[in-house]
């Protein structure tokens, strides 16, 4: 009985950790490279006299920072904005009766069903003659493709789990319909808003076709800036694993601060029994 | 503190009509039971008094002001809900001070921490006041539910089955302090239950609704000797009335009713139920019998109707005991200790003078035999409201 335990237990972890070798070797290997120089990207494995040329090469002798500042603000504000919008269409689509309500919650997540590509040329017309090309406010309302949709429907979710008698009984206790919103609602779907609010924001911070093709010089993304270390003579892989690596960095600290409502708050509701 | 009326209030669903055309009127301080099956409507009506649900149509008024616009909120209403709608996230204690918190009526914090106190002690939920919700059994929940309409004193006690989850020895307890707390706070209370004890023992009136509509209003004796229908007859008391077939038979300028195959039984002359019953155009009856007023017997007897024993079921201090005579099926209140087989010869006796007559063509009401002793017991006056 004993022996059967620490065998499946051994079994397991030993899945486990062939699956991590899997997922982080990636990023070990990028990690790796970012220290090495162009000299020795090819003739060395794991042993190679590591070097910050690359890092200095990137971050201060590039405009990195002002990519990088770009990706903030569009990423950010991108969030924020189907935060302000997703929330009440959510509330709404979970709460009210209309006609075609299914549909129109439907429609909301197709957006996410076609491919980036698909509607990206049609957009980069309309992007010119609109005067939005190359701005941050027309980036950041075409991250609502890809931001929005994921919000609604997690929050969407979580209205559906509290029950509207809670929300009468604060009425009757003496609550304006903000301050139940508010002071009621607002903690109740608090786990599932971080969490799908980070997701978006890292959907929204990886994208790399609608930058490529809607903006140009004077927004420009960490994803598409970090194509510029492929030079018409050579390719700077250690410089692009820098870029890659410090743009992985905000996602990632994210993830481990909110760590602890990121899987809950995808997986459960709002109202545990 | 607060007279409510209603006059014609009418909600729909869709094509459903949840409420039609409901008017009511319950006095200040007055404890107004809602009794119905489910899915009459005593949930949507508590909910239009509350301002949760809009009527289309009718006015509600407090103490003779129109309310229809007033929100919730500001209509200064306390309500019980059924299923607890406790705020999972606040503790127990924070539950039961929210309406205290709320920016409409914020006390000091003294205040709210004595109010909660009090109520939590009188709900038996002191050691409680630190969990959350999830944390409670349902009974528990119902409780802190309560105490959340308690720790207010609203113009208004709007209560929807707040007991249903309660184990029986709780709710007996609830039952009796949820009355006793009624009188001492001076308050109207309307009390929804699909359950006739609850309704019976608490209600100072009550109204009994059927699908959107008020059947009657009355006393728990007016609603339970003198219903004003079959329905009500059937909803009320438990074992469930009996009714039997009947017949008008008139002879000689004299009027005999037969219950079933029995012989003629002649109506007492001069009596108002003689008017009622012989003047018009009624040839078919039903007759209810209360179980407990059925008499049986195992040997024959003169009068009594003959039937076989159907069942025979314990409950406790007390037996059912189900006759068939026919096609009817006749529930009496037998002893415990009663020694009987199935499909054995009973005789029933079946006193005249205790029945409810209905019409069978409507199955109204017709009359009993006594109104007056009905209508004496109904306006004993009650202890608080002399004072």
């Amino acid at each position: 009985m004993k022996k059967k335990k620490i065998f499946t237990s051994i079994c397991k972890n030993g899945l486990l950790l062939l699956y991590s070798l899997f997922a982080l070797f990636p990023l070990f290997w990028m990690i790796l490279i970012s220290f090495k120089s162009d000299a020795q990207m090819f003739n060395t494995t794991f042993i190679f006299s590591p070097t910050l040329e690359n890092y200095d090469a990137v971050l201060l002798r590039t405009n990195y920072f002002r990519y990088f500042k770009d990706s903030v603000i569009v990423s950010v504000c991108a969030v924020a904005v189907s935060v302000l919008a997703g929330v009440p269409a959510a509330y709404a689509l979970a709460r009210y009766n209309f006609k075609k309500k299914e549909d129109l919650a439907f429609q909301i997540l197709s957006f996410k069903f076609a491919p980036e590509i698909l509607v990206v040329l049609p957009l980069f017309m309309i992007y010119q003659k609109a005067g939005l090309y190359d701005t941050y406010t027309g980036l950041i309302w075409v991250y609502q493709l890809i931001t929005m949709p994921l919000l609604i429907w997690v929050i969407r979710g979580y209205f559906e789990d509290i029950s509207v008698e809670i929300e009468h009984a604060a009425q009757v206790d003496g609550y304006s319909w903000w301050q139940v919103f508010l002071k009621r609602l607002l903690p109740l779907i608090k786990p599932g808003l971080v969490s799908a609010s980070l997701l978006a924001f890292i959907f929204a911070w990886n994208n790399f076709t609608f930058p490529l093709q809607l903006s140009g010089t004077k927004v420009e993304t960490i994803t598409v800036a970090s194509l510029k270390y492929i030079a018409s003579d050579t390719v700077h892989y250690g410089q692009m694993a820098v870029a890659a690596a410090v743009s992985a960095l905000p996602a990632v600290i994210f993830a481990l601060l909110i760590q602890k409502h990121l899987v809950r708050g995808l997986s459960f509701g709002a109202v545990k029994g | 503190m607060a007279k409510i009326e209603l006059t014609g209030v009418t909600k729909r669903f869709g094509k459903m009509t949840a409420l039609n055309d409901i008017n009511l009127e319950i006095r200040n301080n007055e404890f107004f039971v809602l009794f119905g099956p489910a899915g009459a409507g005593k949930t949507t009506l508590l909910n239009s008094i509350a301002g949760i649900q809009l009527p289309e149509q009718g006015v509600i008024k407090f103490d003779g002001e129109i309310i229809n616009k007033i929100d919730p909120a500001h209509r200064n209403v306390a309500v019980v809900f059924e299923n607890y709608a406790l705020y999972p996230n606040l503790t127990v204690y924070k539950n039961i001070a929210s309406p205290l918190r709320s920016p409409l009526y914020k006390k000091d914090r003294e205040t709210i921490d004595k109010e909660v106190k009090r109520v939590a002690a009188m709900l038996r939920i002191e050691k409680l006041l630190d969990r959350l919700p999830s944390q409670l059994s349902n009974g528990q929940r119902q409780r802190v539910a309560i105490g959340r309409a308690l720790v207010r004193s609203p113009r208004v006690f709007l209560m929807d089955e707040p007991l249903a989850h309660l184990d029986a020895k709780l709710r007996h307890y609830m039952r009796s302090e949820l009355k006793e707390m009624q009188s001492s706070f001076n308050s109207t209370c309307i009390y929804v239950t699909h359950d006739f004890m609850e309704a019976m023992s608490l209600g100072d009136r009550i109204a009994i609704i059927n699908q959107g509509r008020i059947v009657q209003i009355g006393t728990r004796e007016e609603v339970y000797y003198m219903p004003c229908n079959e329905f009500v007859a059937a909803l009320v008391g438990e074992p469930e009335i009996n009714f039997v077939e009947g017949r008008l038979v008139k002879q000689d300028e004299e009027c005999f009713v037969q219950i079933m195959n029995l012989d003629l039984i002649s109506v007492p002359q001069g009596h108002e139920l003689e008017n009622r019953l012989c003047s018009g155009e009624i040839t078919e009856l039903h007759l209810g019998f209360r179980p407990q007023n059925l008499k049986y017997c195992f040997e024959e007897k003169k009068g009594c109707l003959h039937g076989t024993v159907y069942s025979f079921e314990s409950i406790g201090n007390k037996a059912v005991l189900i006759a068939k005579a026919g096609d009817t099926l006749l529930r009496m209140i037998a002893p415990n200790d009663l020694k009987v087989k199935l499909d054995q010869d009973v005789f029933i006796e079946l006193p005249i003078e205790k029945a409810i007559f209905f019409d069978a063509r409507t199955t109204d009401y017709i009359g009993i035999f006594d109104e007056e002793a009905v209508r004496r017991l109904s306006q004993e006056p009650q202890c608080r409201e002399v004072i």
